[in-house]
């Protein structure tokens, strides 16, 4: 209990801080400064905070439909992405044609792809769910491909001391030994969907957190709490998206070094 | 010809390397009978862990052959004729300390109730029933190598081949450990060859030393080690086991 305690007072300290010269600056730019749309720069927390009550349900039911297409796409870059890791793992020649494309596709820009997706399929959700696909496989792909790829050279000559064929190395050693390369990716993926998701939405969708992100950036500083409270519940998504991917990461592979607990009477 | 012996046969071993050609084995030859503990022993660069890796079929001679129990190396491998221990415990960290050992069980798609009994087995022969269900990251260095020691004999093997599997312990640890090879040993009836730079480790274990030199690694001395069996603590302070290592350490002062 104390340990808990010892770690969680400094980070709630820092917390505080924070949101005192947050507190303080807007402060300053409103009533000193007297800056223009001072509030729209750096607003009052506790505005925002009560906006973000008033309208709590709003905000949770786009941003609900945010969050399931985001993690739709999720899922579908995940697959591709692993799927890609596992056939460049197969042979570098494999590696050498599919690779080029791989990075080729992280050039072409989301804001211009995203017209073109929406144009083919006519479907919001999918829509969001494809271009959340389509930024999240690379990480994925090139974590988990780096994750096989570690395998350390005794592992495998256990295996062919075995006769394993490859199969039995693929699923008995390869792919667990990619597993925490792929969750990795799938951290840096997680928040990076959410924010792919609201992208599209703000390119014209009916439902979704960046629609009234976009709406009410457009209503000008009469509400600007509402704007930032679109921007603080995108974060929320973020992170509530980053932490059910660490939380799966425990489930699956609890054998990782960080997860370790010690637990052997030697 | 012995059923569960080993016979190799004027075994050299090149490599290329980054400007000239390595001769990392030159002309080896010997033979090993069934149930006999031999030693492969020299300092680095002696090629003896290259001869074992050979007699694994994990590396193919340039020249000779290797037969075990009368098969080539290949098909000794497919069948299964040898365990393999190596210097690393090599342990999949993802599976349980039970389920190391009967992973090459389950690559042989032996039936899960089977795979159980004979992880039990193993684990009381190596006497670490207590940790079946550990990861073996939460066991010590020793305990991970005789964990790899009941994976290596989980085929039941008639062939043993360890690359000097205790070399990363300390003395205390691998003095004990060295003891309860024997005992597995002679439980298993299995032929051990048996990898190592400590000249003591190798008398202590082997009926057999065979002493290679480096540069190219070649045979250079077979030592008979004529202490009696069963092997014991006290044994190492005998005059005869020190006479055993003089004679040993001359041996390659003499190459």
């Amino acid at each position: 209990m104390k340990r808990i305690k010892d770690r969680l007072l400094p980070s709630l300290a820092w917390l505080f801080s924070l949101l005192v010269i947050w507190q303080l600056v807007s402060w300053y730019l409103l009533e000193v400064k007297e800056t223009t749309l001072a509030q729209s720069k750096v607003p009052y927390i506790h505005e925002v905070v009560h906006t973000l009550f008033t309208y709590g349900l709003t905000l949770l039911q786009e941003g609900w439909s945010t969050f399931i297409n985001a993690g739709a796409g999720l899922l579908l870059g995940t697959a591709v992405g692993a799927i890609l890791a596992i056939l460049m793992s197969l042979s570098t020649w494999a590696e050498k044609t599919v690779f080029p494309y791989v990075i080729l596709s992280q050039m072409i820009p989301v804001l211009g792809l995203a017209p073109i997706i929406y144009g083919i399929v006519h479907d919001e959700n999918w829509s969001r769910v494809i271009i959340a696909a389509y930024i999240t496989f690379f990480p994925v792909s090139l974590n988990m491909l780096k994750g096989i790829r570690s395998v350390s050279p005794g592992s495998l000559e256990l295996m062919h001391s075995y006769a394993a064929n490859r199969w039995s190395i693929y699923w008995k050693l390869l792919l667990p030994n990619g597993l925490p390369g792929l969750f990795n990716g799938l951290k840096i993926a997680a928040p990076l969907a959410v924010t792919a998701a609201i992208l599209v939405e703000m390119m014209g969708a009916r439902h979704g957190i960046g629609v009234i992100m976009l709406r009410n950036l457009y209503y000008g500083p009469s509400n600007t709490y509402m704007f930032w409270s679109t921007v603080v519940a995108s974060a929320l998504l973020g992170i509530a998206n980053y932490l059910l991917v660490q939380l799966i990461e425990r489930i699956v592979t609890p054998w990782q070094p960080a997860f370790r607990t010690k637990g052997g009477d030697n | 010809m012995n059923p569960a012996g080993i016979e190799v046969k004027n075994v050299s071993m090149s490599y290329q390397s980054e400007s000239s050609e390595v001769l990392a084995v030159k002309e080896v030859s010997l033979s090993i009978g069934k149930g006999e503990f031999v030693s492969l022993l020299g300092p680095s660069g002696c090629g003896k862990t290259t001869l074992l890796r050979m007699m694994a079929d994990l590396l193919t001679p340039t020249n000779g052959s290797i037969e075990i129990a009368g098969q080539s190396t290949r098909q000794a491998r497919l069948s299964q004729k040898y365990g393999i221990v190596f210097q690393n415990p090599t342990l999949y960290d993802w599976r349980k300390v039970k389920d190391n050992i009967t992973l090459p069980l389950e690559l042989k798609k032996v039936p899960k109730a089977e795979r159980e009994r004979k992880a039990l087995e193993l684990l009381e022969l190596v006497g670490l029933e207590k940790f079946k269900d550990k990861y073996p990251w939460q066991l010590s260095g020793g305990m991970q190598q005789r964990i790899a020691i009941a994976r290596a004999l989980a085929m039941e093997p008639e062939i043993l081949l360890m690359d000097e599997p205790f070399s990363a312990l300390d003395e205390f640890s691998r003095e004990r450990l060295n003891e309860e090879l024997l005992a597995i040993w002679k439980k298993t009836n299995s032929t051990v060859v048996f990898v190592t730079h400590s000249i003591s480790e190798s008398v202590f274990l082997s009926d057999r030393v065979f002493v290679l030199s480096p540069h190219p690694g070649r045979l250079s001395a077979v030592v008979d080690i004529t202490l009696p069996r069963p092997r014991t603590k006290e044994m190492r302070n005998s005059p005869e086991f020190y006479k055993l290592i003089t004679q040993i350490r001359d041996s390659f002062e003499g190459s």
